[in-house]
């Protein structure tokens, strides 16, 4: 890695590099950055930053205050918004304590102990997101909410609209950061766009989609306009998820395919998906960590609030997702309920352990949903065997409570630090007398 | 010809043992290849199993007369053969594959032959004919590998005529790695003639355009034995792949890489697929970056960047022997160039410490019960110890002196002498041990041709490695002679690597040379010595001088130091054991024991470097050392013996001052004796519970007697314990919660009153110790701190019934009369009872307890303290537990008076039999409770003050978790087990006694 650092140290010579940015994400799933002067960066190599973790969402415990963030360089790159004026790179980093260990509540480090989980059994993991998110005119709200660039639909071509300008320079920005984009278009909502990534090993997604989102942000400065990642932003337009494909290959074989099999999907597959079905309900206040995650959830539209699966049903929770015979590859799952303002590294960490889960037990898969779930009464629902997802962040506060398997994988203390944080945002939202009830109470009682 | 017949004792003379099918065979085959049978004795009398070489020979004449014929009508000749197939069934059925290869006996080897001509030949006749088909070719290498198999059985041979085996084993080890290189070499040669295409061909899968194949540069890179040199016969070849595109050309790396991958691919194939000529051996790539999920091969460059950043400790140390076995050499110098600098400085890493720990564990774990006597490379007395104690040596003094960096074992350990890091005669004796070890393992693998570190488990088996090695002419003296070796070898690690650090203090070193002051730390830093500066004066000081003293301890102090240094803190173990023998050293049995008993003198180290609290105490009563001869010392004494010795005490002193002086001795004494039991896993957490219980009470009732004297003073006395105290689950450091009660008898009831306060004013004073304090706490009275602090049975009465609070009821559950009359400890009881099972408990009153319970959590804890982390009062550990069990006692003790126990363990077992709790809900409470309990005990052991707050220091944690059993490193994993085992307990508990209810069912829609 030698080579790596001298590559980092010559082009911040090279390149004139102002700033250096060292990034990394709290538990909540904030990107957090410091900044530092080219002077300094060698030393940040050769024995990290120290800071004060004292002061960043459930990173340390407090008699940990001190700790170290490591630089990576292999993830170095320069910023491109930045222009040529005061060029600023970034680089991700690990966070240790300062006798070396890794930090227990960094969200990276979750990943990366789950990813090695996996490893052990022969697996390697991957996933491929699909991230929705709103343009708006500005972060500011009036009385009907916030308002939107453009009233376009699914897949609309907006002639001279900004939304085509942003995704271009967007996706423009990001291959220039090395993130390869599968796919961009205008979304259902007004102002909605998804840009797909491609495929990569979940570490790696998950540092993109932090690297994404803050391209997001800065191209919608640079336009003029607001980008918002909040999962349902307007009560009556699709909220934003973001759904993943993901596959696990042993070896080079992608594991999930079995030539012959239904939908070509393989036991171990199978077994997958009966896992994450199982789990889903105890790791959503994970994957759908706000109190307005719910309402995208409960809101009807495509959103997945059932645990069924189904083949190309867009109305379950899983959907095996068709692909062309003869494409072995790219055998994978489809995970719906997850929001684009899900902390990646944990979201993926708990998908991960409950899909490994479901494949150590050997879970049986349940028959798939064929109907249009949405479409089925409650009892319908029940006697087919649907659960429903939690209503509520409270409600899925309290089944993570009881997850061994959160516990596990997160560790004990992210584990206690995100039930904490959780149950002080339901407490806030709480005392909360929303226009809602002002409208419909006000004036008849 | 006539036939020849032996009498049979001729035979047995031979050496056959099963002597009629001899005589048998042995005239079958006379007849079948015509040569004399007498003849052929004295060669079978030199085979090692002359049964098995007729076996062998009647076979290979069955299947091809002509050829047998032909190897045995020359009498050197014959005796290869015979030998070779008295020492191996393996190359038995080789030949019977391929008699054709007997011709190869025909001409003697003279000399082993040299790495050169090994490739030379191998390379020719594998590529001597078409190499057709791109996916490799079998017919190439079946005559690859029946080629190598050829070599292998004239090196065999030339082994076992050998005049001195044990001297020759280097180089029969040397030149059996070259041969596993040639054969590598010769299946890279076949794979580089498989993979390429001529420019007018046609492009097949799989194959590339010559020119490219041509630029591509790979090297195999041979790691452990093959790169040490010094392979067995049959071994896995552990192999790393490099490759480079020549700088000639144009070729891009990556492409190389690609090209080279294939090469990988075919040349293993070629080594250890199936053909119809059998795979040589494993060819083991797994050692290369990223294990086995990593990429097969990999440019120089890759390689360096992983080893700079990823690699863990453990793959400097196997790169260690690392050598260019095939391929490009001057690809492979680079790569030991790049590399070298980082093995070299990895004793120097972080964590180092920790693998080297974790390496030893390695030496001596995973075999298999049945096995531990049978093997000799891993376990105690083994190969495998050798060669740790080399390498570690080695990577220790390695950093700064490049001369002992030498990859073999047998070479390394002359460096190393050579240096003056290891004694001239050590090192030779070792040299010899190991070599003979070897000489074993050869021996033993090829029998079979299989690879095995088994000596085999019969006899006659046996028999024929003793005669194979020309060590032993029997299977019993092969066994002595092994047994010798592998006591000589198990004490080698403390004379290699201990013993010279004396030499470092010692003002005149016994053999001249001596390690530098420099030198001597690094390695006490390398086995975990933070202070080796100050390790290094207490070694001076215990060994220094001509002292009977010095001198035993200098026998001592390198085995001490090697227990030292498995413990959590050697340091201060050292500084207490240099205490010890300060202040032991003259009496005439310490040293004599610890000289006699190895294991007291590992006791001894185990609990010195893991309890302050001991060795505190140890500087108090150092005599105390005695009891780690005998376990059974070490048992907590039963209360009886300890009722007797206080009866003697008091009956001896008349004093109240001076007995109480001698009780309190005593005390710190049975305590030290509990901490011993409860460090070296003698007795559970439940037994030191109640042990440290019967201690206490003992002397509170010993100090009682003592502080009231025989003269009838009118009033009755008695000490009621409360708390855990009273439960029988005392830890260390714990204090003792107690009541105390009196009865007029003669006294009116104010002069009882203030006789009773004075009885308590004086077992407070004569209790009172700095050592070990002994805190007798009296706020769980009647009224708390307001109240009295001792009162009348009647007046306890008057109360319970007037002003009686669930609390207080709860309290008394756990009250057991420890000291004092006894007819007025009954009456206390009996008085308690109604108080503390009640009748009936009403939901009011269960409500109180549960919303008391709730404000206590909220109030009782240490500002700022972390609640999960709370041994005592936090989320699902101690107290949480108590409280449930507790309620239950209240609420079902009435109707079933199993619950009538002070014991929380005991209660909730019952309460389980009563079927008032789930198991699983107990199981989780109790492993809850227990490892709570522990911990605190183990807190207070290693720190050696009281805290009720699980540290979060690594350091801190390390040693808790080291009492706690785990192995070293765990601190992370201690923090995470605790954790969850008290989230569980905390949700068992939640559910049961404030009677949260499950999980609401989800709405829909």
């Amino acid at each position: 890695m030698d080579k790596q650092r001298d590559f980092v140290l010559r082009t911040i010579e090279e390149r004139g590099v102002k700033f250096i940015r060292l990034w990394f994400t709290d538990v909540v799933g904030t990107l957090k950055s410091v900044a530092i002067a080219p002077a300094e960066v060698e030393g940040a190599f050769a024995e990290g930053l120290g800071f004060d973790g004292s002061a960043i969402e459930g990173l340390t415990r407090t008699f940990e205050s001190d700790l170290l963030a490591h630089p990576d360089p292999t993830t170095f790159q320069i910023l491109p918004w930045r222009g040529d004026v005061d060029p600023t790179a970034r680089m991700f980093c690990d966070i240790t304590t300062p006798d070396g260990l890794p930090a227990v509540a960094d969200p990276r480090n979750v990943l990366k102990r789950t990813l090695a989980k996996a490893a052990d059994r022969g697996f390697t993991f991957y996933t491929h997101p699909e991230i929705e998110f709103y343009l708006l005119k500005s972060s500011k709200y009036g009385e009907n909410g916030p308002e939107p660039v453009d009233s376009a639909g699914y897949f609309d071509n907006v002639p001279g609209g900004t939304a085509h300008d942003f995704r271009r320079r967007s996706v423009r920005m990001l291959e220039d950061l090395g993130i390869s984009v599968e796919f961009s278009h205008h979304e259902a909502g007004p102002g909605q766009n998804e840009i797909d990534l491609r495929y990569a090993d979940a570490l790696t997604t998950a540092d993109n989609v932090m690297t994404f989102r803050t391209v997001i942000k800065e191209v919608a400065i640079e336009q003029g306009v607001y980008a918002t990642f909040m999962p349902k932003p307007f009560s009556d337009k699709p909220g934003s998820g973001m759904h993943t494909h993901m596959s696990l290959f042993e070896g080079d074989a992608n594991a999930f395919y079995e030539a012959g099999a239904q939908y070509q999907l393989s036991k171990t597959g199978r077994h997958f998906i009966a896992g994450l079905l199982r789990h889903a309900p105890e790791i959503t206040a994970v994957t759908n960590q706000f109190v307005n995650s719910y309402k995208r959830l409960w809101g009807g539209g495509e959103a997945p609030s059932f645990v069924c699966w189904g083949h190309n049903n867009r109305s379950a929770l899983i959907r095996v997702p068709l692909y062309k015979p003869n494409k072995g590859q790219s055998a994978r799952v489809e995970y719906r309920a997850i929001d684009s303002a899900a902390n990646p590294y944990l979201a993926y960490s708990l998908i991960l352990a409950a899909g490994l889960k479901g494949i150590e037990e050997g879970y049986e898969l349940p028959p798939e949903a064929e109907d249009n779930v949405w479409g089925l009464s409650d009892t319908e629902r029940r006697a087919l065997g649907y659960n429903a997802l939690p209503a509520s962040l409270d409600h899925a506060v309290s089944l993570m409570e009881d997850s061994e398997l959160v516990a596990e994988t997160l560790g004990e203390q992210v584990f206690n630090y995100v039930l904490r944080n959780k149950r002080e945002e339901w407490a806030a939202y709480r005392t909360q007398v929303t226009p809602y009830e002002l409208r419909t109470n006000l004036e008849i009682l | 010809m006539s036939e020849q017949r032996f009498t049979l004792t001729e035979l047995a003379r031979v050496g056959f043992s099963d002597l009629s099918s001899a005589a048998d065979d042995l005239a079958e085959l006379g007849r079948a290849t015509g040569v004399d049978a007498r003849e052929l004795l004295p060669v079978f009398a030199r085979a090692a199993s002359p049964d098995a070489a007729l076996g062998g020979g009647l076979a290979l004449t069955r299947q091809a007369p002509d050829a047998v014929r032909g190897v045995l009508q020359r009498a050197d000749a014959a005796g290869r053969l015979v030998g070779l197939l008295g020492a191996s069934t393996g190359f038995r059925e080789f030949f019977l594959r391929r008699p054709e290869e007997l011709v190869s006996f025909a001409s003697e080897l003279r000399t082993l032959p040299t790495a050169g001509e090994l490739r030379d030949d191998l390379v020719r006749v594998a590529t001597d004919g078409a190499v057709a088909d791109s996916a490799g070719d079998e017919a190439a290498w079946a005559r690859l590998r029946i080629r190598y198999r050829s070599w292998l059985a004239r090196i065999a041979s030339f082994d076992l005529e050998q005049p001195d085996p044990v001297a020759g084993i280097d180089a029969v080890a040397s030149c059996l790695s070259d041969l596993a290189s040639a054969a590598l070499e010769a299946s890279l040669a076949v794979a580089r003639i498989a993979v390429s295409r001529s420019a007018d061909t046609v492009a097949a899968p799989g194959t590339f355009p010559a020119a490219e194949v041509d630029a591509t540069l790979l090297t195999i890179m041979g790691m452990g034995k093959a790169g040490a040199s010094e392979l067995n016969y049959l071994s896995d070849v552990d192999v790393i792949f490099v490759a480079a595109a020549t700088e000639a050309s144009d070729l891009e790396t990556g492409r190389a890489v690609d090209i080279a991958t294939r090469l990988a691919m075919l040349t293993i194939r070629g080594i250890d697929g199936i053909g119809n000529e059998p795979g040589l051996w494993e060819v083991d790539p797994n050692l290369r970056p990223e294990g086995k999920d990593g990429a097969l091969v990999r440019s120089l460059e890759s390689h360096l960047a992983y080893y700079e950043r990823w690699a863990k400790n453990w793959e400097f140390q196997a790169l260690l022997k690392a050598r260019p076995l095939a391929g490009d050499v001057g690809l492979g110098e680079r790569y030991l160039a790049g590399i070298a600098p980082k093995v070299w400085t990895s004793a120097s890493r972080e964590g180092f410490v920790a693998s080297v720990q974790a390496m030893r564990q390695r030496v001596t774990d995973n075999i298999p019960d049945d096995e531990v006597d049978l093997q000799l490379k891993l376990g105690p007395g083994g190969l495998r110890d050798i060669e740790f104690t080399v390498q570690l040596l080695q990577l220790v003094h390695g950093q700064d002196d490049p001369s002992v960096r030498a990859a073999g074992t047998l070479p390394a350990l002359e460096a190393l002498a050579e240096g003056g890091y290891i004694g001239r005669v050590e090192s030779a004796e070792f040299a010899r041990d190991y070599r003979m070890l070897r000489l074993m393992e050869h021996r033993i693998q090829l029998r079979q041709l299989t690879r095995t570190h088994l000596m085999p488990r019969d006899p006659d088996d046996r028999r024929a490695i003793a005669r194979a090695t020309g060590l032993a002419n029997s299977a019993e003296a092969l066994t002595t002679l092994w047994a010798e070796l592998k006591h000589r070898v198990r004490g080698l690690h403390e004379r290699l690597f201990y013993r010279p650090l004396l030499s470092a203090v010692a003002a005149m070193p016994a053999d001249g040379r001596a390690l530098t002051s420099a030198q001597a730390e690094a390695r006490l830093a390398a086995i975990g010595f933070r202070d080796p500066h100050g390790a290094l004066a207490h070694i001076a000081a215990l060994t220094a001088g001509v002292s009977r003293r010095s001198t035993i301890q200098r026998h001592l102090v390198p085995v001490m130091l090697q227990w030292f240094s498995e413990g959590a803190d050697p340091d201060y173990g050292l500084l207490a054991f240099r205490r010890l023998s300060d202040s032991l050293g003259s009496t005439y049995w310490y040293l004599r024991m610890l000289r006699d008993s190895s294991g007291a003198a590992q006791r001894l180290t185990r609990v010195l470097s893991s309890s302050r609290f001991v060795g505190e105490l140890l500087d108090r009563i150092p005599e105390s050392v005695a009891w780690l001869e005998d376990l059974e010392e070490l048992r907590p004494r039963p209360r009886a013996a300890l009722q007797e010795e206080t009866a003697a005490i008091l009956a001896r002193h008349g004093s109240s001052d001076t007995a109480a002086g001698v009780l309190r001795s005593m005390r710190r004494r049975e305590v030290l004796r509990v901490a011993f039991a409860s460090i070296l896993d003698v007795c559970t957490v439940e037994e030191l519970g109640w042990a440290l219980a019967d201690i206490t009470a003992n002397h509170i009732a010993g100090i009682l007697a003592a502080a009231r004297g025989t003269d009838d003073d009118g009033i009755e006395f008695a000490i009621i314990a409360m708390g855990r105290f009273g439960g029988r689950e005392l830890g260390f450091g714990s204090d003792a919660d107690v009541l105390y009660v009196h009865r007029a008898t003669s006294a009116e009831p104010e002069m009882a009153q203030r006789r009773a306060q004075h009885l308590v004013a004086e077992v407070k004073r004569l209790t009172e110790e700095a050592i070990l304090p002994l805190d007798l706490d009296v706020d769980l009275r009647p009224e708390g701190k307001n109240g009295p602090i001792t009162r009348s049975l009647e007046s306890y009465r008057a109360y319970y019934a007037r002003w009686s609070l669930t609390w207080e009821a709860q309290a008394l559950l756990r009250a057991r009369a420890i000291a004092g009359d006894e007819s007025l400890q009954r009456d206390f009881e009996e008085m308690a009872a109604p108080v503390r099972y009640p009748i009936e408990l009403s939901e009011l009153d269960i409500r109180e307890v549960r919303r008391i319970k709730a404000r206590v959590e909220n109030e009782r804890l240490p500002q700022g303290a972390d609640p999960t982390r709370h041994l005592k009062l936090g989320r699902g550990s101690l107290s949480d537990v108590e409280w449930l069990v507790q309620l239950l006692q209240l609420q079902h003790a009435h109707a079933t008076p199993a619950l009538r126990t002070p014991s929380t363990l005991e209660a909730l077992t019952r309460a389980t039999e009563a079927g008032l709790i789930g198991e699983t809900d107990a199981d989780t409470l109790r492993a809850a409770w227990i490892f709570a309990s522990r911990a605190r005990s183990a807190m207070t052991l290693w720190l050696n003050k009281t805290a009720d707050v699980l540290p979060s220091d690594r350091v801190q944690l390390d040693g808790v978790a080291r009492i706690l059993a785990y192995p070293p490193g765990s601190s992370a994993q201690l923090e995470q087990d605790y954790l969850a085992a008290t989230r569980r307990a905390r949700t068992v508990f939640e559910r049961l006694f404030y009677g949260f209810a499950e999980t609401a069912p989800p709405t829909t829609g």
